[in-house]
């Protein structure tokens, strides 16, 4: 059909309210504003919480262990991971890796003689290479080697230069002082037999909060002094994509572990912050919905009062599907410039929130994520099919009551 | 082309008529170049008959068929097509838009399917005498003047079957004749068939079948 629609628009055009035309184009383009933002929003929040925990290639270490309770204490196989536990832990999609710390099941002794008189009861531990973080090349032991090398949380040394070391009088350890210390390693068999091992420290580490030797050698003690490997494991270590992550959050406390709070704060916050950017997103949403059911029965208000005109335009032999194209096409530009107007208006306040707001985020970008102009294409393409079904569809009926 | 109808009786109609009648209840076939006057007094269905060919109304048993294809079988994109291109109506009630002034309700015909230059619009609207009403709203115009502007309307596309239903009711014989041989010179143009139902025989026009209803 060639038919000209310029003659026919005044025939069905001219029976909305202008008022509740612009009042439905105002609701529609405020709604699109709100849910454009509430999803730039949600990209900005994913992207500022990317980085925030300490990492390696890519991942966050988190250590988990069991609340120790008043109905736990001094049940210590309560407060250990079972090994179905771990079993269970690794098969969450969010952890990527799961390492038990192991302890020493043998009486241990520590000595820095070489420096200063200095003997106590102690313990080490030991866990998988690939979660320690600072990890030297000469971090390895073999049977028959006389060295063990030790790898001590970067807190120990703080606690004794600025707390313990004072208060005794004993000399303060730089960096390079500490590697040259040699400690004195002493290992009791269950007759209480001494064995003497040297220890050094190799490396501190920020992520591990203890005294770490390389598993080979821990493994051979636990056998050769305690009489079998360790089996108790009160401390895990996870390897994860995101440690904020809410999925992670939700799993750890369902199952009443805990883990280090500081490095998941971000993460609490981040739940709080997705819950309420969902909350307006769900808001943004219903205000579109009713802009759109407002607009819809402005449509319909209009065809009703264009009723006798629309059929008669039937009668004469117009088409009910290029009416109902040419009718609902005709609110085509004012969707695209809603949603450009909208668009525009998001991409200013991401870049004056980028400018002002989060000035010295670099992870952050100025520009809208692609997420939003995907939205916004399919948005005005649902509106334009929506609405040309509703006005196809009341125009049909008219056709068959002639 | 041709229009068929078998057996047609309106719903409400009781069988008796088919008895009575050149065309309810008969078989009947219509084609091109014909001339058709249907005779019929008040209530005897001529307006029934006019809208159940041009496919408004479906209350009728039997069968109407354009070129083989029932009329009822046809989908309203169908319905719009036929009705744009090979049939044409004037209507008893005129059927104008009455806030339109005279020149865009045959502008909205015309505009469907263009049969004539706009010219001819003019030209049409001299010959009958409402040249002078083009820019009047119909609403406003005589019921004579708005018969002529429906008897214009309906010649502005192309058609194989032009229905006519008392087209002249509102002319007096003068009027009635030039609308006549404008209609006449259209159908001819087009070799289209005219259907002419009215309630007696009018003589300018040639016909080539009598029926009564």
């Amino acid at each position: 059909m060639s038919a000209s629609f310029k003659i026919v628009k005044q025939l069905i055009l001219s029976g909305g309210n202008r008022s509740s035309r612009l009042f439905s184009f105002a609701g529609l383009g405020i709604g699109v504003l709100l849910l454009f933002c509430c999803v730039q929003m949600y990209f900005n929040l994913k992207q500022l919480t990317r980085k925030n925990a300490i990492r390696k290639n890519g991942f966050d270490y988190i250590a988990l262990r069991k609340s120790v309770t008043n109905e736990t204490m001094g049940k210590t196989a309560l407060n250990m991971f079972a090994p179905g536990e771990i079993a269970d832990l690794q098969k969450q999609p969010f952890v990527k890796a799961v390492a038990p710390l192991i302890a020493n099941n043998f009486r241990l002794q520590l000595s820095a003689g070489s420096l200063f008189d200095f003997q106590t009861d102690f313990f080490i531990e030991a866990i998988d290479n690939d979660f320690i973080d600072t990890l030297p090349d000469s971090f390895h032991w073999h049977e028959g080697d006389a060295t063990v090398p030790m790898i001590i949380s970067s807190d120990f040394i703080e606690l004794y230069n600025t707390a313990f070391a004072p208060g005794y009088g004993l000399p303060q350890l730089s960096d390079a002082t500490i590697s040259t210390v040699v400690f004195t390693i002493i290992c009791y068999d269950r007759n209480q037999m001494p064995v003497e091992f040297k220890g050094n420290i190799v490396a501190q580490s920020d992520r591990l909060n203890s005294f770490l030797v390389p598993k080979t050698f821990l493994d051979w003690a636990n056998e050769k002094f305690g009489g079998a490997l360790a089996t108790n494991v009160s401390r895990l270590y996870i390897k994860t994509k995101d440690a904020n992550n809410p999925e992670f959050l939700k799993f750890i406390d369902s199952k009443h572990y805990r883990i280090n709070k500081d490095k998941t704060l971000f993460g609490r916050a981040k739940q709080i912050m997705q819950g309420v950017i969902t909350g307006l997103g769900i808001f943004g949403l219903m205000v579109v919905v009713l802009a759109l059911m407002l607009f819809s029965f402005y449509l319909q208000l209009m065809i009703a009062k264009s009723k006798d005109n629309l059929q008669l335009l039937l009668t004469l032999g117009y088409s009910p599907g290029w009416l109902s194209k040419k009718m609902s096409g005709q609110f085509i530009p004012a969707y695209i410039l809603i949603v450009l107007i909208a668009l525009a208006l998001t991409q200013l306040f991401q870049f004056l929130f980028h400018k002002y707001v989060m000035y010295d985020r670099p992870e952050l970008s100025s520009m809208l994520h692609i997420s939003v102009f995907i939205l916004a294409v399919l948005l005005t393409v649902l509106t334009i099919i929506a609405n040309y079904r509703m006005v196809k569809k009341l125009l049909y009926r008219f056709g068959t009551n002639e | 082309m041709q229009l068929r109808i078998q057996n047609l009786l309106p719903t409400y109609f009781e069988e008796s008529k088919k008895s009575q009648s050149d065309i309810w209840g008969k078989d009947l076939v219509f084609s091109k170049g014909e001339f058709i006057k249907i005779v019929a007094p008040s209530g005897s269905g001529k307006t029934s008959l006019i809208h159940f060919l041009y496919g408004m109304r479906k209350t009728y048993q039997g069968n109407i068929s354009y070129e083989n294809q029932l009329l009822q079988s046809f989908n309203q994109e169908q319905l719009a097509k036929l009705r744009a291109t090979q049939l044409s109506i004037v209507f008893q009630d005129l059927r104008l838009f009455p806030d339109q002034t005279v020149e865009e309700n045959l502008l909205i015909k015309h505009h469907l399917q263009p049969f004539h230059h706009e010219i001819k619009i003019k030209e049409m609207t001299e010959r009958l005498g409402i040249s002078s009403k083009l820019q009047a709203r119909s609403g406003q115009c005589s019921y004579g003047e708005q018969q002529r502007i429906a008897i214009i309307r309906a010649l502005l596309q192309p058609f194989d079957f032009l229905l006519l239903d008392e087209p002249f009711s509102h002319l007096d014989n003068d009027n009635a004749v030039k609308a006549m041989e404008l209609i006449i010179e259209e159908s001819a143009l087009r070799n289209a068939c005219i259907l002419f139902a009215d309630l007696e025989r009018f003589n300018p026009y040639p016909q080539t079948r009598l029926l009564h209803l």
